[in-house]
């Protein structure tokens, strides 16, 4: 053990760290020696005595104005350092921001156009509905003063003697609209539902609601020699006619 | 003694208080110009050494371990391994610029004849130069002892016994009167 403490101090190594001037595998080697063994230490901390004397037989004057300039230069150092955490900050406030202010513009961005699209629909819904009821308005309008346009009055029979019903039948423009002006009430459980005959086929064309039938005029498909009828059914309407509930027929 | 300012000022500096580098430049001022100049042999450039060491020390205050080294020898550090970079970076640069004067004759200049140095100077004088030669490679070029050895051509044993005669002499003047300068700094 002592051996190897000898060569260890005999090889410089801790005159070369008391300097500062090791390698980090050396400086590891020496500091492993301070500890583990008192000698070194010993030796180590006489060593840096010795040094401190030594270079206070050597000392020079340092000027005063020297003194002022380290002063000087180290508190534009802290001051820079300081302002710059200060700007690091700020920026990285900044930052924090614009990328918020980002993610809300994206966000903010993303459901307009969701909005957008959907209003894209909702007008194309509506222009190709205005298409339709101008079209069929159109229709009305020519059907009602076309001068081919027959009038028909409908009565109701027995059963819906209140009943009327102004059909108008252009056999040119093959076009036919019947207005229902007045209903007799129905039970809630009843309906007023219309058919047309074509070709020996009855077809469903909905039922007629008793508020808005008034002053409306109903499209019915027309055929040569067709005929239109109004039942009574239960509410909700029937896929089928029921015969013996005829109220009202339209020939034409 | 000088424990208690140099904890003083490790606190001071662990603060980042700048008084820290007041104390440092009045305590250790002197000497660590005197190692700078050892190094670079040129008074203007070692007040720039020193200018830098001071800057070093107060950005790497933090990294001081008073368990591994004394303050001094810490700041010794420092500043010799800046008066190091400092002449390399001179020598590399113009030779013409500085001239940096080789001779192992310490130059005492003019700042160095203030009456507080004197009998440190005295006691130096009464270290004999051939040990003086050696106490310098091993403190100030940081020659291993076999570098010494070699560089200034005298056997590596007579270099070991030198030095060790030298470093006893160092003591022996010392003792007594670090003490006093010691306690002289504390006073003042």
């Amino acid at each position: 053990m002592k051996e190897k403490i000898k060569t260890f101090l005999d090889s410089d190594l801790l005159e070369s760290y008391l300097l500062g001037a090791t390698s980090p595998e050396e400086t590891l080697q020496v500091e492993r020696y301070l500890s583990m063994y008192p000698k070194v230490r010993e030796t180590y901390e006489e060593l840096q005595d010795n040094l401190e004397t030594y270079a206070k037989m050597h000392a020079v004057k340092a000027p005063e104005a020297l003194k002022e300039r380290i002063l000087n230069s180290i508190n534009k150092e802290s001051n820079f350092k300081r302002n710059f955490y200060r700007m690091a900050v700020a920026a990285s406030f900044a930052v924090l921001i614009s990328a918020g202010a980002s993610y809300f513009f994206w966000d903010k961005n993303q459901s307009l156009q969701e909005e957008n699209s959907i209003v894209n629909n909702k007008i194309d819904d509506l222009e190709e509905t205005m298409r339709a009821q101008l079209e069929d308005v159109r229709n009305q309008f020519i059907v009602l003063q076309n001068p081919e346009t027959k009038k028909y009055t409908v009565k109701g029979n027995k059963k819906a003697q209140e009943l009327k019903a102004v059909a108008y039948i252009n056999p040119v423009k093959r076009l036919s609209y019947i207005n229902v002006s007045k209903l007799p009430h129905l039970p809630k459980d009843q309906c007023y539902q219309m058919w047309t005959e074509v070709n020996g086929e009855m077809l469903n064309l909905g039922i007629i609601k008793e508020a808005s039938s008034q002053e409306k005029l109903l499209a019915l498909p027309y055929a040569d020699d067709a005929v239109s009828y109004i039942t009574i059914e239960p509410q909700g309407g029937n896929p089928s006619p029921t015969v013996e509930n005829i109220v009202a027929n339209i020939a034409y | 003694m000088s424990t208690l300012l140099e904890k003083h000022i490790v606190e001071l500096l662990q603060e980042r208080d700048e008084k820290a580098i007041s104390l440092l430049y009045e305590h250790y001022g002197d000497t660590l110009l005197g190692v700078a100049n050892k190094v670079v042999r040129n008074e203007e450039l070692a007040q720039d050494v020193l200018q830098e060491s001071f800057i070093k020390i107060w950005k790497k205050s933090d990294s001081y371990d008073s368990s591994k080294a004394k303050l001094f020898t810490w700041l010794f550090r420092i500043t010799r391994n800046t008066a190091i970079d400092k002449l390399r970076s001179v020598n590399t640069k113009s030779d013409k610029e500085i001239q940096i004067d080789v001779s192992d004759v310490y130059n005492l200049g003019v700042n160095s004849t203030r009456p507080e140095f004197m009998d440190v100077r005295e006691n130096l004088e009464k270290i004999e130069t051939k040990y003086q030669i050696v106490l310098d490679a091993l403190f100030f070029e940081g020659m291993t002892q076999q570098e010494a050895s070699d560089e200034l051509n005298i056997p590596l044993g007579t270099i070991k016994s030198r030095l060790k005669i030298g470093l006893r002499e160092l003591k022996k003047i010392y003792g007594p009167t670090l003490l006093l300068v010691l306690s002289l700094n504390l006073i003042s």
